[in-house]
């Protein structure tokens, strides 16, 4: 089925800084016969600078998978992605992105500080700058008090968050995170929103999977919604809120097919 | 437990000779391929004239033969390829630790008791530990003639205790017998060289009779009887040569 | 080389601050100080057996952190999910290899100063002479002969998916090439062709880490080696070592970085197998 454009935030002249071209990744398993399962099927997408873009799509839709073929974990089988125009299979694609994962955890062994000049020195930060920079996620993050301590005393929540620093340290264009919310107590989903706001007013470009519909309508300018690893709907959130005559999550609930009572 | 205590023992008893030719030993595929050249143990040592150390030297030297590739050739450079000794003064201490360790694992391994003494005694000039050390192995192994042998050596060598040395040695004698009586399968290594010390002692003490009834058995088990036979006939020719009243002190027995 | 240096700090840092280190060196500290303790037949000048203990626990202890730290450290960037941050970072696959490698053997190198140092201060005290060559010549060719191992743990890391077995399988091939790898050849003697020929390739294709094993030269204070031989035996070692680190290289690069999740993908068909493999499978 072909995506439904509801409509397109593409502005004339403006260049995509994220642009997904009939994208295709399918992997095979080790058995005997050699079973091919597509994860996504013919994606296309873009995402435009200072968008707040949701990824949307039931688990296994295919929303990881992209996020990963995106940062060069996984190779696409046929099509291509352009993070600011170059390949992503070029490590340099990687430059100017921050990325969030899901539920991740950080060298235990490190304090906050001891991460982020990690990750800084890999982005090659000037090492004047580094100091400074630290300085500025920490207490955009809430983690400065905390920066001498072991990452192995943190709480979930504090782990989230450096999570959100590492992703902020080399003062990313494009950011990309993959459930930034998940598994968070609603005092830290809240925090989180707020960043993203934050980053937004600052004139970043936020590319956010999730399937928390409630903050997807709060903070999205526009949202993709995948489902069996295809693109069912592109366009801006109050689109398709008009279009369906529903909420978000009801016009999501119809645009992946899905009837109460039916599995 | 006690096979295996057994098998450390003789694996440090072995350590001790690998640490005497300063870490240049065949390994186990050496000996397998160049024919077992033989390094006998220090204890032997003792007993080996220069003649047959010299040609225990040569087959040593040989154990490695030629390289086989250039990896052997090169490998050469990492490990002790060249024949040593522990020769310098002193430097024989170095062993002592895994014979301790042999001794203390296998105190029925008589032969750790009597290499150990020797070096103590031989090279290292520490008597007290030798005849502690010997007298420890007697405790542990009653019957054993060759710690008995190697006692009388210290009495005889170091405390110049002729009395002492010729009871040791004459109940080692007895010892011997009763094993072989009991064996069937006599020491004759062993017995020829408590005769020819017992014959030595007695021929110093001025007993000509009675060394010269060891030299007799001597002569019995000795694969040189000629070279025997030719000291009995010295000794016999000094008997008759010597002046009556050191003649008459030739017919005082030994006995204690 | 930046990015490998990063990650290279990372590991050190690892090292210092997990416990293995400490618990190996006051171990080898506290046999070799109650072995020293000991008394021979009142001679405390007996020097050599101490020096070997010394060195075989220093070559144990090395041994296993030189393949415990890096059986390790891909598995456990996978399993605790590191390596997604740090691959989206602007650093290359290779890079990473090379960082680990760097960092495991850097790692390895300080160790073996601080065991090292030990083992002088004990050598010294009984001995009152140092043979600074010797010595040195020891802990240059232990620390390149740790190279290939780290190396070669590195490949294993990537090829077996867990830890435990990596290191337990690269543990008994280095044992059996420090214990065997010398006699191969005289082995391969004795034995009827095709045999012989298999032993015969194996004994030059395996590296022969027993030929940086200088404790015998050390304990029983021969000559140095020459220099140019230490050159060489150098030179082999760094050949090796970049050889697995290419192969590790070649493994990984075509290795997804995630693994199949049971249940989350469209469709899923994908068996256990699948989900055992390292390389077949990724969460969607």
């Amino acid at each position: 089925m072909p995506a439904q454009a509801v409509t397109t935030a593409k502005l004339p002249g403006m260049k995509p800084i994220l642009k997904i071209e009939d994208l295709v990744v399918e992997y095979r398993t080790r058995e005997f016969g050699q079973r091919v399962t597509v994860a996504v099927n013919r994606l296309s997408l873009e995402v435009f600078p200072g968008e707040v873009f949701g990824f949307l799509g039931p688990n296994g839709a295919g929303k990881t998978t992209t996020v990963n073929v995106l940062l060069g974990f996984v190779p696409v089988t046929r099509g291509a992605a352009y993070i600011f125009n170059v390949n992503v299979r070029d490590p340099i694609a990687r430059q100017r992105i921050g990325y969030l994962p899901e539920l991740t955890y950080y060298y235990k062994f490190l304090t906050a500080e001891e991460l982020l000049r990690f990750y800084a020195r890999i982005f090659r930060i000037p090492r004047a700058e580094i100091g400074p920079r630290i300085d500025e996620v920490l207490k955009l993050v809430g983690l400065d008090t905390a920066r001498k301590r072991p990452i192995k005393t943190y709480s979930k929540g504090m782990q989230q968050r450096i999570g959100l620093a590492q992703a902020l340290i080399n003062e990313p264009d494009l950011l990309i995170l993959d459930e930034p919310t998940s598994g968070l107590d609603p005092i830290g989903r809240m925090n989180v929103r707020e960043m993203i706001q934050r980053l937004k007013s600052k004139g970043k470009t936020v590319f956010f999977s999730s399937h928390e519909l409630g903050e997807v309508e709060t903070v999205c300018d526009r949202v993709a919604i995948l489902h069996q690893g295809e693109l069912k709907a592109t366009g801006r959130v109050s689109d398709l809120v008009e279009k369906y005559k529903c909420n978000l999550e009801q016009a999501f609930l119809k645009v992946i097919g899905y009837e109460p009572g039916h599995e | 437990m006690g096979n295996s205590r057994q098998l450390f023992a003789n694996h440090f008893f072995t350590k001790a000779d690998v640490y005497f030719h300063s870490g240049y030993y065949p390994s186990v595929f050496d000996q397998a391929i160049g024919g077992a050249p033989h390094i006998t143990a220090a204890k032997d040592a003792a007993a080996e004239t220069d003649a047959e150390h010299g040609r225990e030297q040569s087959e040593e030297a040989g154990f490695l033969g030629p390289p086989r590739d250039w990896i052997d050739r090169f490998s050469r450079n990492f490990y002790p390829s060249r024949h040593s000794h522990l020769d310098r003064p002193g430097e024989a201490r170095e062993i002592l630790p895994w014979l301790r360790i042999a001794a203390d694992l296998d105190p029925h391994k008589v032969e750790t008791y009597t290499v150990a003494a020797y070096w103590l005694r031989e090279h290292l000039n520490r008597v007290d530990e030798a005849e502690q050390l010997l007298r420890e192995g007697w405790r542990a192994n009653p019957d054993s003639y060759e710690i008995l042998f190697e006692l009388g050596r210290v009495f005889d060598e170091n405390r110049h205790d002729s009395q002492r040395a010729r009871n040791v040695w004459e109940l080692a004698l007895g010892k011997w017998r009763q094993r072989s009586a009991r064996n069937g399968e006599p020491d004759d290594f062993v017995l020829e060289q408590i005769l020819t010390r017992l014959a030595q002692l007695e021929e110093r003490e001025g007993h000509w009779e009675k060394a010269l009834s060891y030299l007799e058995k001597l002569e019995a088990v000795s694969p040189k009887p000629e070279a025997i036979q030719q000291q009995i006939n010295d000794l016999k020719k000094k008997v008759v040569s010597a002046p009556p009243a050191n003649r008459s002190g030739a017919q005082q027995t030994g006995k204690p | 080389m930046n990015n490998a240096l990063s990650v290279a700090s990372i590991v050190i840092k690892e090292l210092y601050r997990r416990k293995d280190f400490y618990v190996l060196f006051v171990l080898t500290a506290i046999i070799t100080l109650l072995m020293g303790s000991l008394h021979f037949f009142n001679d405390d000048r007996i020097v050599r057996y101490l020096k070997e203990i010394c060195l075989l626990l220093i070559w144990i202890s090395a041994l296993a952190i030189a393949v415990g730290t890096s059986a390790r450290q891909i598995p456990a960037e996978r399993e605790n999910r590191t390596i997604f941050p740090l691959l989206a970072k602007p650093i290359t696959r290779g890079q990473l290899i090379a960082g680990k490698f760097l960092g495991c053997w850097l790692a390895c190198g300080l160790a073996l100063i601080v065991f090292y140092f030990f083992f002088g201060v004990i050598s010294v005290s009984r001995e009152h002479q140092w043979a600074a060559a010797s010595f040195f010549q020891a802990l240059w060719l232990h620390w390149w002969m740790l190279g290939v191992v780290v190396a070669m743990t590195l490949l294993g890391s990537v090829v077996f998916a867990a830890p435990s077995s990596n290191g337990t399988i690269c543990l008994l091939i280095i044992l059996s090439i420090l214990l065997l790898g010398r006699h191969l050849n005289k082995v391969a003697v004795q034995l009827a062709e095709p045999m012989s020929g298999v032993v015969s390739a194996v004994y030059f294709a395996v590296p022969h880490l027993e030929l940086f094993d200088v404790r015998d030269l050390v304990v029983h204070n021969w000559d140095p080696i020459n220099w140019l031989i230490c050159v060489g035996a150098t030179l082999y070692a760094a050949a090796y070592a970049i050889f697995f680190l290419f192969a590790t290289w070649l493994v990984f690069r075509r290795q997804l970085v995630l693994r199949w999740q049971p249940g989350c993908s469209p469709g899923t068909r994908v068996g256990r197998a699948a989900a055992l493999s390292p390389i077949a499978c990724w969460a969607s």
